[in-house]
Formats: C-alpha cells, structure tokens, sequence
C-alpha cells in the first residue's frame, strides 16, 4: 500500500532531479549544438553548459542559482488507490526537496501588498517557495505520476499569451508565436532556448498546455512544426548568450489543445532558457 | 594573455580593474576574472545607486573605484547571472559606472542609453552563462556587505579565482547590435 511518506520521499527526490540534472535529450543535443556552431564563443558558451551540467549531476548541485519555482503536473490513473492526505504528500515533498537540493530562498514576506512591494523582505528558507496552482490529469492504470517541473524568472520576462486569428493556418499561427518569440530571445540572456508552446481555448488553458509541452517534450524527438519553429527561431542568429552564431534554439515543444469553434486561437509562448525544461517524472502504485 | 584571434582573446584580469585594461577591452574578449567581485540585483542597486548620489557610500563600507559588479543573487543555491535588462539593474548601470564600477557582468541586451553610458566612464558589460555548479568551485569566500534585510538579494563581495565572462559592450560598440530589437 502506497503511504504518504513514500510519495513525499518521491516528491522530494524528482525536485532535486529535476534541478540538478539535464536528461539525455539535453545532453545530445548540446553535443549536437557543439559539434555544428561556428562562432567560437557561442561553442565555448554551450561547452560551458555541458561541463556545467557534468558538475551538477555529479555533485547533485544546482544547475543555476535561480532554482526556479516548482510547478507540478500529475497524471492519476482511474485504478490508482491513494491514501487520504496524498496531495499534501506531494506538497510536503516539494518543501522537502527545496531544503535538499537545496532551492534559492525567494519567497516573499508579508501581506498581498507588502509581498507585491517587497517591502518585508524574504524568507530564508527555501521551502517556503510554493508550489504553483497543480495541474491534474486523469490516466489510465493504478500509478501515480508525479512530473516538477522549475520554472526559472527570465524566460517568465519573455514569455507571453494572447490571442492569434488563424486565417486556418497552421503555418500562420506559428509564424505569429515565432514572431513574438524573436522580439523577446536577445533580450533573455540565458540561449540557446527552447520554445515551448500550448494552443488553446483560453489563456489559462493555452499555458496549460505549454506546461504539458514542457512535461512532453524531447529534442530528439521533435515533430516538423517543432522543427520549423526551432529553425525560425536559429535563423535570427542570436545565439547563445546573444553572442551571435546559429544555435539560438536546442528545440520546441508544441502541445494543441481542443479548441473551440472561432477564427481565434490562444496561444502561450515561453522561451524556456538554456537549463530547461528541469524537470523529472517519478511513477508510483497506488 | 592568450590570443585566439580577435573575437576571443583571453584576458586575464584582477579586480579592482584599473582604466588602461579596461580601455584595451574589446567586444568578443573573454574575461578570466580574479579577486573581489560585488554582487547585486533587483533590490540592492538602486540603493548603492542611491548612497553614491548622496555621497554616502563609505557608510557601508564599499568601494566602488574599479570595482566588478555581478547582477546575481547570492545564496545557498550559488550564483548566476541575472536579467541585466531589467528596469531596476539597468537603471543603475550609468549611475555606478560614474561611481567607478568597471566591469558589469550580468546578462541580456541593453539598452543604447545603457551602452552611452558604459562608453562615457570607460566602463563595459560582459555577460556570462548560468553554470552555477561550476562557479562554485572557483569561489574562495563570500561576504555579506549591507542589506542584510534583502535575503538574497542583499549586497555580497565573493572572491573568485577565475571567473568567466565575455564582453557583450565595450567603448560604444555591443555584440547585440545586429540581434533584433
């Protein structure tokens, strides 16, 4: 029987998996990238990257100071049997990891305004970051799927959602995201990137779906519209850093939800920077 | 110093850093930084800022003639560069550069009344990647300054023995100029 204590330990160890570890994915294609860049600064720059995510794997050290803020995407199978309290379980693990890893201490004092003005200052502990709102799906089986994802300040700068009139054109709508992606990428700092992109009925539901793009996505599997994006995106030649070069962006992950019957579409984009998605998945039996 | 080639030279360079290394700068050079680094963000510059104007920074104990500042916060979590951009980080550049800060290391494109200002006290902006893991092994100590009330946006000094970073903006010109704007 699947206890609460065991879903926090798993909580807690896919925070710091996902903080401190780039996947296999993001390894070859920082290989890739080395191998195929001209400029030499933007190779040393991605070199950089790989040596750097060498020393974090091995040392369970943050992959970059801002450890960014625990968004957590859960899949429930419909035969999964979970103990009462469960979610606060998973909560419970979040903080836990944050102390481990550990997270950088930036949440806020005080009441909606203070915090707004951030005029009382921050807690120094870690685990008082919380969790972003949790999103949950439905699945098939008796597991628990748990996937953090840490979302890091700068590519929220950049990032954006709003409406785009499709023309019934696929290749329309995302030459618009591209567009809006471009204008925001030199500005980021931290490329390569990789864009992540959620198609919906609404702006909650569009960057819903961006998460599900960011918990999905892989840079060796990438779809044609990924690759056309990811090519637009290498065209501008910003570069790692913005040093100039042709490796501007590693991928896209693009998630189309159901949409609804309109000549609009929304769209949610976010240059995610050059340490992410971070993310981990960790499958319990209930 | 190694020389690459133009766009890559490797400078060694010890802070504070005085007028004549930072006038033979150029846009592209690679920076191997060593010594007392000033670290700040968001929260902390425009007070530095504020205490230069009023002519009152001794009262923390800082000096800033040929000084290295890092946009970065500074905590348990390590170091890393920040959003340069950001209204608050760069709105104090040209105010510390007057100040005396030589070197702002952060990341992002600037503005060009960020790059004016830069050129005018003879002061450039390097950028650096976020490999916090590998900063941690070249930091020797860090230092809480003033500002303790920030957290981790508070004023620190870390030593660094070779820290990296590239010059993005030198003497007017920026590797960002051919980027969209």
């Amino acid at each position: 029987m699947l206890t609460c204590e065991a879903i926090s330990k798993a909580a807690a160890k896919c925070l710091v998996k996902a903080g401190t570890t780039f996947r296999k994915d993001q390894f070859e294609a920082y290989r890739r990238a080395v191998e195929t860049e001209q400029n030499e600064n933007a190779r040393w720059v991605l070199e950089t990257m790989l040596e750097n995510a060498m020393v974090a794997k091995k040392k369970l050290h943050p992959l970059c100071d801002d450890t960014g803020i625990p968004h957590l995407f859960l899949e429930l199978g419909d035969k999964a049997v979970l103990p009462a309290g469960w979610l606060s379980a998973v909560h419970l693990g979040i903080s836990r990891g944050l102390e481990a890893m550990p997270g950088r201490p930036m949440a806020v004092k005080g009441t909606d305004v203070e915090r707004v003005e951030q005029s009382r200052g921050l807690f120094q502990n870690p685990a008082k970051v919380r969790a972003a709102p949790v999103i949950l799906k439905p699945a098939s089986g008796d597991k628990l799927r748990i996937t953090v994802l840490m979302l890091g300040g700068g590519p929220e700068i950049r990032a954006k959602t709003y409406r785009i009139f499709h023309r019934r054109s696929m290749d329309g709508v995302l030459r618009e995201a591209a567009e809006w992606a471009k204008e925001e990428i030199s500005h980021l700092g931290c490329t390569p990137c990789v864009l992540a992109l959620g198609i919906g009925r609404s702006h909650a539901e569009a960057s819903a779906l961006m998460l599900e793009a960011m918990k999905e996505g892989r840079l060796d599997r990438q779809n044609p519209w990924e690759q056309k994006l990811t090519r637009w995106l290498n065209e501008t030649r910003v570069g790692p850093l913005g040093l100039g070069g042709g490796t501007t962006a590693l991928g896209a992950f693009l998630k189309v939800g159901p949409l609804r019957a309109s000549g609009v579409r929304i769209v949610a984009v976010r240059p995610c920077c050059c340490v992410e998605p971070r993310r981990a998945t960790v499958a319990l039996r209930g | 110093m190694k020389s690459l080639s133009h766009s890559s030279r490797i400078i060694k360079v010890r802070a504070p850093v005085d007028e004549e290394t930072i006038r033979d700068l150029k846009v592209g050079d690679r920076l191997d930084i060593w010594g007392s680094i000033y670290c700040g963000r968001d929260a902390v510059l425009p007070r530095i800022a504020g205490l230069f104007e009023k002519n009152a920074l001794d009262s923390i104990n800082v000096h800033l003639k040929g000084a290295v500042i890092f946009h970065t916060a500074v905590s348990m979590a390590g170091i890393g560069p920040t959003s340069s951009n950001k209204v608050e980080i760069e709105e104090s550049i040209p105010i510390l550069s007057r100040a005396g800060v030589k070197i702002h290391v952060g990341k992002g494109k600037l503005k060009p009344k960020s790059v004016e200002a830069l050129n005018r006290n003879n002061a450039v902006f390097a950028v650096t990647p976020p490999a916090t893991a590998l900063f941690a092994a070249k930091t020797v100590s860090r230092r809480l300054v003033a500002f303790e009330e920030e957290g981790m946006e508070a004023l620190y000094e870390i030593s660094m023995k070779g820290f990296p970073a590239i010059v993005a903006i030198a003497h007017g010109k920026t590797i960002f100029t051919q980027l969209p704007s």
